[in-house]
């Protein structure tokens, strides 16, 4: 194992609830952290581990539903189980629409929960993955030269060498040398790859904090 | 409903079906020994005649007030002629000869006749209000019954909380418990400890379910020593999950040395509720900032004072008092019998409710219960 286990956080108000849902998932070789509240699970610092929550959607104080909308402001984006005591359909809905991977009604099959954590804990994963992909691609980009900057943006904008040296005031030749550069330090190996690179570095162009 | 109107109706007519009293047959017995006990004194003596007349008379009296028409009418014609035969001239003869042989006997038979019938008519009368009282008593208790059924019936999503938490606790228990102890491995102290929790869980249903059925019970009441705070414990514990839902916190303030009270535990958690169902209703029907039910108990002189205070919207002053009336309600769902009966079980106890505005929002409703004695 060179990972570390994924971790599970439960919020449950119920104490009884919560030691359960613990010892099962813990049997299930999970790692668990329990929480009685959301201003609780909000307040205490989370590894930045594999992991997901599961999470009831009564609570007092602050809902379910207030704290998975909570976490999307301050985009925490554990992947959320809501487990609930009668859940009626408009809730699952927007809890489901809002990006919860599973909706159960307690009493549930202990198979269908730990399926669930399961398909959150991968969802998990491949977000790691993704944002993982994302920084490298944008390490990539920022060891390129102003200059080459510029060539890559007009480049994939679908100017031709000509048109860019025309644009940038200088000649076709280091143009070509230029968008070799590129090419190399994004490791794209066609037009079309680079086009895609640059679409995923502005799509998840970092928002101004 | 319909149940309820029924009982009213029906009951008390099929009570006066069994309007016959005992036959007085020993006024009548215990007239004569007087009567015979009066005619020897008054011979021994030789009273005259009118003593003897005027001391019958009392007889009568006194005979018709505890008997009935023909036993009065009987000591009646016995005394008049004792009368005639021993005191009117002549002596031990009978035989209209003077004035009052003609009156006594139909001063006695009517005194006996008018007094039989007005002694029945009151005696008629004292007992309908009695089983009229009886009747009233039954519908109350049939009344409280179908409020409280009512109060579970808008209670149920909470009990079904109260109930489903352990429930699934135990469904998780015991998933885990067969996880523990499977695979190559066993975890045999995991695996104790979730069983271990499966029984408490399973202990906490059967409590919340026993404190249904107490509610649910439909008793005459029965007075027994208990302890209030107890009794004010379990009704939060049923409620709390109804206020938390409706954003509300409930507080207890409990004392804890107080006396013991003599109380229908059942009733007493009735009124309670009903207090605590009117805050909690109060404060949400106007959005709040803030959201407070503070339950108190506390010593009141030598007896109990139990408050339940609100920070709801407040009672107008002019219905202040109208709100115990029984069917005054301001609630489109309420048939306004809560505070009715509460108040009438309250005084049942030997204690007293009233209701008072805070100094800041909302209203404090109160009640005494006396100490056991």
């Amino acid at each position: 194992m060179s990972e570390p286990k994924p971790l599970v956080f439960i919020v449950d108000d119920d104490e009884a609830v919560r030691k359960s849902l613990g010892s099962l998932i813990r049997s299930a070789g999970l790692g668990v952290e329990t929480f009685a509240s959301a201003q609780q699970f909000l307040a205490s610092p989370r590894a930045d581990v594999l992991s997901c929550l599961v999470l009831d959607l009564k609570l007092p104080g602050l809902s379910g539903l207030d704290l998975q909308k909570r976490m999307a402001e301050l985009d925490i984006e554990t992947p959320i189980v809501f487990i609930t005591g009668h859940g009626d359909i408009p809730t699952s809905v927007r809890a489901i629409k809002a990006g919860a991977v599973e909706f159960l009604t307690k009493p549930f099959r202990d198979q269908d929960l730990l399926d669930a954590i399961q398909q959150a804990i991968e969802r998990d994963r491949n977000m790691r993955q993704q944002q993982a992909n994302i920084a490298e691609l944008r390490g990539r980009h920022e060891s390129l030269t102003p200059r080459e900057k510029e060539v890559m943006n007009l480049v994939v904008s679908g100017l031709l060498n000509k048109q860019v040296a025309a644009q940038l005031g200088i000649s076709e030749y280091t143009v070509k040398i230029h968008r070799g550069q590129v090419m190399a330090k994004m490791q794209a190996e066609s037009l079309a790859d680079l086009v895609r690179i640059s679409e995923k570095l502005v799509m998840t162009r970092p928002k101004p904090s | 409903m319909s149940n309820f109107t029924g009982t009213l109706l029906v009951k008390p007519n099929a009570m006066s079906n069994e309007h016959n009293r005992p036959f007085r047959l020993w006024y009548a017995v215990g007239g004569g020994i007087a009567l015979a006990l009066l005619t020897l004194i008054c011979f021994r003596f030789q009273a005259n005649s009118t003593t003897v007349a005027l001391l019958y008379l009392v007889v009568i009296i006194l005979v018709s007030l505890r008997s009935s028409l023909v036993p009065s009418a009987l000591v009646a014609i016995i005394a008049y002629l004792c009368l005639d035969y021993f005191f009117t001239a002549p002596l031990f003869t009978l035989g209209m000869n003077q004035t009052l042989d003609f009156v006594a006997p139909i001063a006695y038979v009517t005194t006996a006749f008018v007094i039989t019938r007005l002694m029945f008519r009151v005696r008629k009368s004292t007992e309908d209000q009695r089983r009229a009282e009886e009747a009233l008593r039954r519908a109350q208790a049939e009344m409280a019954h179908i409020t409280r059924v009512m109060t579970m019936g808008e209670l149920a999503a909470s009990i079904a909380h109260e109930i489903n938490q352990p429930l699934s606790a135990i469904v998780n228990n015991g998933s885990a418990c067969l996880r523990w102890l499977a695979g190559d491995s066993p975890n045999i102290a995991e695996a104790r400890e979730a069983a271990q929790d499966v029984i408490r869980e399973g202990n906490r249903a059967g409590e919340v379910i026993t404190r249904i059925r107490g509610f649910l019970r439909k008793t005459e009441s029965e007075k027994a020593s208990m302890d209030i705070n107890q009794t004010i414990r379990d009704v939060v514990i049923l409620m709390r999950n109804e206020a938390e839902s409706k954003g509300v916190t409930l507080q207890m303030e409990l004392t804890n040395d107080l006396p013991a009270v003599l109380g229908d535990r059942v009733q007493l958690q009735q009124v309670i509720l009903n207090l605590v169902m009117n805050g909690i209703e109060a404060m949400t029907s106007f959005s709040h900032q803030k959201r407070e039910l503070r339950i108190r108990s506390r010593h009141y002189e030598s007896d109990v004072l139990v408050a339940v205070q609100d920070s709801g919207v407040g009672i107008d002053p002019e219905n202040l008092e109208k709100i115990f009336d029984a069917f005054y309600t301001t609630k489109s769902q309420g048939m306004g019998m809560g505070l009715a009966i509460s108040r009438s079980i309250v005084e049942d106890h030997g204690g007293q409710l009233w209701v008072q505005q805070n100094d800041s929002a909302g209203t404090t409703f109160q009640f005494t219960l006396l100490k056991q004695p």
